[in-house]
């Protein structure tokens, strides 16, 4: 099973110059960030992330995190349905019944769209980043970043960082069998004893890291990372009109949620 | 010989390297990692580096570009001179064209998401131009045999494809000497194979080459051998001359090519450089055991052998698993109709490639995978109404590496960590604490971190943390991979002693001798099919078999072929050319 969410293919959106890769991922994440209304948040800014999962070939990552995106959207919206006490309540839901004591919450309309903005608004963010990694290479991201003036180091300490996780992910994953099968039940327990039942995995984990960490460090340092402030490129990326397209499509797109903020539009209604 | 004095005498300009005086303490140590070391290398030279875990052979390469001491934090004295060049004042990366540095973990040596630009990267970060990065590049990818492979993600190749990889981005800068660092301690038998190739390949192209590496026999052809013990160097010579010191390498915990040891049991005062040569000196010394080249003898003596072959068991087996396959969802078949019965006792080895589905099939039995057609049963039982907790009481998987495992404080409560899980009474678990820690010989660490201990003694540690279950079978992953010789002797004694108190023990490996020296039973895998299942003579007739699948023969096993035997061990060898003289 492949590490890592960059899937080949030859489309326009892979062909983009990477800052104005790096660039669209800020205006997703810029557009999403101004808005809290669901018809916002999805008309246009969630149709043209289908529609670039679509162009991309970008499915079977989301498939791959689909179980992510449920638990995100699920415990989002219900989190804010139960902490978000405003406008007219339409009923109540009992929360918890207990040695005779009942505790309950007013449900309202105000509180379902804001649950439902908040869990569409997470979900996107996290789409932004799959759709941004599934199209972009290490190389290109760590480029774009560059071009946009994150000194050379920093952006490829980050660009390295999108790299590891998945390889953390797979070592984890061999911990807790590991640890399973010396009987341990990863299941006991409240929410709280469950988190606190991870220390036999996160131990592992950290350490395994550290050790990761200074081999690949060695080995950068081995191949001249850091000889020169400003390494040559083997990659070119020349500006193409596609771009300039792109580039201004972004700009548009960017400007219309500031303004959806600014008008009030991008809200959830009013408040009583 | 040379003599450490004879080679600090040379003009220090003339050669590829010159290490002169070297001592390094990391910081916190109580002793040096290296004492006084001094050598020369001549151009186009190839020097294998052996020695025992610590004895300061990956310090002495990691001098070499100046990871020790720029990297790794403590105390240096002594010169080092790359092609004539001082390398004191320079950091790592000044160093990085002129030394080329391979390590063991190739994972973590890959950085691109295509094979040209991680050939590109290290030229990218000493300033080369693109077009000449273009010129380079196509070279480098040929020189390793990765022709075509340009536009492949590196983490889609096999391991010894990444480790080519790393060494064709090595290349690329084009550097006056190339460290080895134990290239091929996590490859399989094909791509161990893939990276000797290769070495041979660069040491015919006159590049000056220094290889850290574990087995004897893989470093037969290089120009010298040089012995570290605890941080000095005890040997460095021709091979020939240093392989014939057996009871030398044993003390330095380097496993004595089986060759040459059989050689000395023999008393043939001589070098072997290839099976053939052997075959001609103990032909001659005792014409006696040369009367034949058919191996009837070997055939017989194979089917003499216990079968063990599934088809062999009559009745219920402890394991049985019948027409499982698997596969990831979306993904090929990983396993493909396998039918297999391990009996209470036996001791089994299961061989085959990276990804013919050892592992896989080892964790179907553990329950951590569940078949997509097929069962598993234990003792009569379906494993698949058993949870993976009520497995591990029948039947521990030791992973193999085991840092995937350890997190307690103190040895102690790393072992007594499955008990407790399983609600043990505490005087129970000090009981079979006690009982697990003695049979791997780390009684004497009970209080210890076990981060501090060594690799060898961590996965002795892993085995008793699994052990204090009292399991009925016993899984091992790859038992004795990144151990040096000592520890591998070690951690397969501990095994066989289970394997004798009636524990059926089941082992993944990839090494030749440890199947030969301890199995009574080989499975080998292909492409996730079972292609032969039998004892181990059995298996090490197969030739066609063991060709196509790439794995070798110990030269011991090969050489008594030639005399119409099939021996499995040196010893075994030597007392029946005795026996016929």
């Amino acid at each position: 099973m492949p590490i890592y969410l960059y899937i080949d293919r030859g489309t326009f959106v892979h062909r983009l110059h990477p800052t104005v890769k790096v660039f669209s991922l800020f205006v997703m994440f810029w557009s999403v960030y101004w808005v809290d209304n669901p018809i916002a948040l999805l008309i246009p800014i969630g149709l043209i992330m289908l529609w670039i999962a679509q162009l991309t070939d970008s499915w079977p990552n989301f498939y791959r995190l689909r179980w992510l995106f449920v638990i995100l959207i699920f415990t989002t919206t219900l989190m804010w349905m139960v902490f978000y006490q405003r406008g007219t309540p339409l009923f109540k839901m009992t929360l918890l019944h207990w040695d005779g004591h009942t505790v309950a919450i007013d449900v309202t309309w105000l509180s379902i769209k804001f649950g439902i903005g908040r869990g569409i608004k997470l979900a996107e963010l996290l789409a932004a980043s799959v759709l941004f990694l599934s199209t972009t290479k290490i190389e290109e991201f760590t480029y774009g970043l560059q071009r946009m003036r994150v000194p050379y180091r920093v952006s490829f300490a980050i660009s390295l960082s999108f790299r590891l996780v998945p390889l953390f992910i797979d070592s984890a994953v061999t911990i807790v069998d590991a640890q399973r099968l010396r009987g341990y039940d990863f299941n006991q327990g409240g929410p709280l004893e469950r988190v606190r039942r991870y220390v036999p995995v996160v131990i592992p984990v950290f350490m395994g890291a550290l050790r990761k960490a200074n081999n690949m460090a060695m080995a950068l340092e081995a191949r001249g990372f850091g000889f020169s402030h400003e390494p040559t490129t083997f990659i070119e990326y020349p500006v193409t009109a596609a771009d300039i397209m792109a580039f201004a499509f972004l700009i548009a797109l960017g400007t219309l949620y500031f303004m959806l903020y600014w008008t009030g539009l991008g809200g959830i209604g009013p408040m009583k | 010989m040379k003599t450490d004095a004879q080679i600090v005498s040379v003009n220090p300009g003339q050669h590829a390297v010159s290490v002169q005086g070297v001592t390094f303490t990391y910081h916190g140590a109580d002793r040096p990692a290296l004492r006084a070391v001094s050598f020369a290398q001549n151009a186009g030279e190839m020097i294998g580096v052996m020695g025992a875990s610590g004895a300061g052979k990956s310090t002495l390469a990691k001098c070499l570009n100046r990871i020790v001491p720029e990297f790794e934090d403590g105390d240096f004295h002594g010169a080092i001179r790359i092609a004539g060049e001082p390398l004191e004042h320079l950091r790592v990366c000044d160093v990085a064209p002129k030394v080329g540095m391979v390590f063991q973990d190739f994972e973590s040596q890959l950085f691109s998401t295509n094979v040209e630009h991680e050939v590109a990267f290290a030229m990218e970060q000493v300033g080369i131009e693109r077009a000449e990065m273009d010129r380079r590049i196509l070279p480098a990818l040929e020189a390793v045999g990765l022709r075509g492979f340009a536009h492949r993600d590196p983490m889609s190749l096999s391991g010894g494809e990444k480790q080519r990889l790393a060494i064709a981005s090595v290349l690329a800068l084009r550097p006056s000497v190339i460290v080895l660092d134990e290239p091929t301690t996590d490859l399989d038998p094909e791509g161990r194979a893939e990276v000797f190739e290769l070495i041979k390949k660069l040491r015919a192209q006159g590049l000056s080459l220094i290889v850290i590496e574990h087995e004897s026999e893989e470093l037969r052809a290089a120009d010298r051998i040089m012995v570290l013990r605890e941080g000095e160097i005890a040997a460095d010579g021709p091979p020939a001359e240093v392989f014939a010191r057996t009871e030398l390498l044993t003390a330095c915990g380097v496993r004595p090519p089986g060759l040459g040891h059989a050689f000395e049991l023999l008393g043939i005062d001589a070098q072997p450089k290839s099976v053939d040569q052997a075959y001609e000196a103990i032909a001659r010394a005792y014409p006696g055991a040369a009367g034949t080249t058919y191996d009837s003898i070997a055939r017989s003596r194979a089917s003499e052998e216990p079968k063990a072959a599934a088809n062999a068991i009559i009745g219920p087996a402890f394991i049985g698993i019948e027409n499982l396959s698997f596969n990831y969802v979306g993904g090929p078949r990983v396993l493909d109709s396998i039918d297999l019965k391990v009996d209470a006792g036996e001791f089994l080895a299961i061989v085959g490639q990276n990804g013919s589905g050892k592992t896989t099939l080892a964790k179907h039995i553990v329950g951590l995978l569940q078949p997509a057609t097929g069962r598993v049963t234990i003792d009569g039982k379906d494993r698949a109404q058993m949870r993976p907790a009520e497995t591990a009481r029948e039947v521990a998987y030791v992973f193999q590496n085991p840092d995937h495992q350890i997190f307690a404080a103190t040895v102690e409560d790393e072992v007594a960590f499955g008990p407790r899980n399983f609600g043990l009474p505490d005087d129970e678990i000090r009981r079979r604490c006690d009982e697990a820690l003695e049979a791997v010989g780390l009684q004497n660490e009970r209080q210890s971190d076990p981060f501090l201990l060594s690799k060898g003694e961590r996965q002795r540690l892993a085995v008793a943390s699994v052990l204090v279950l009292r399991p009925r079978m016993l899984i091992l992953d790859e038992p004795t991979t990144g151990l040096d010789h000592r520890e591998q002797l070690r951690m397969m004694a501990l095994v066989r002693d289970l394997n004798r108190a009636g524990i059926a023990i089941v082992i993944i490996t990839h090494t030749p001798w440890l199947v030969a020296e301890y199995a009574r039973r080989v499975v080998l895998m292909r492409k996730g099919a079972k292609i032969f299942d039998g004892g181990v003579r059995e298996f090490f007739m197969q030739d066609e078999l063991l060709r196509s699948s790439s794995f070798r023969a110990p030269e011991i096993t090969e050489l008594s072929r030639r005399f119409g035997t099939l021996a499995l061990t040196t010893d075994e060898f030597v007392g029946w050319v005795k026996g016929r003289a």
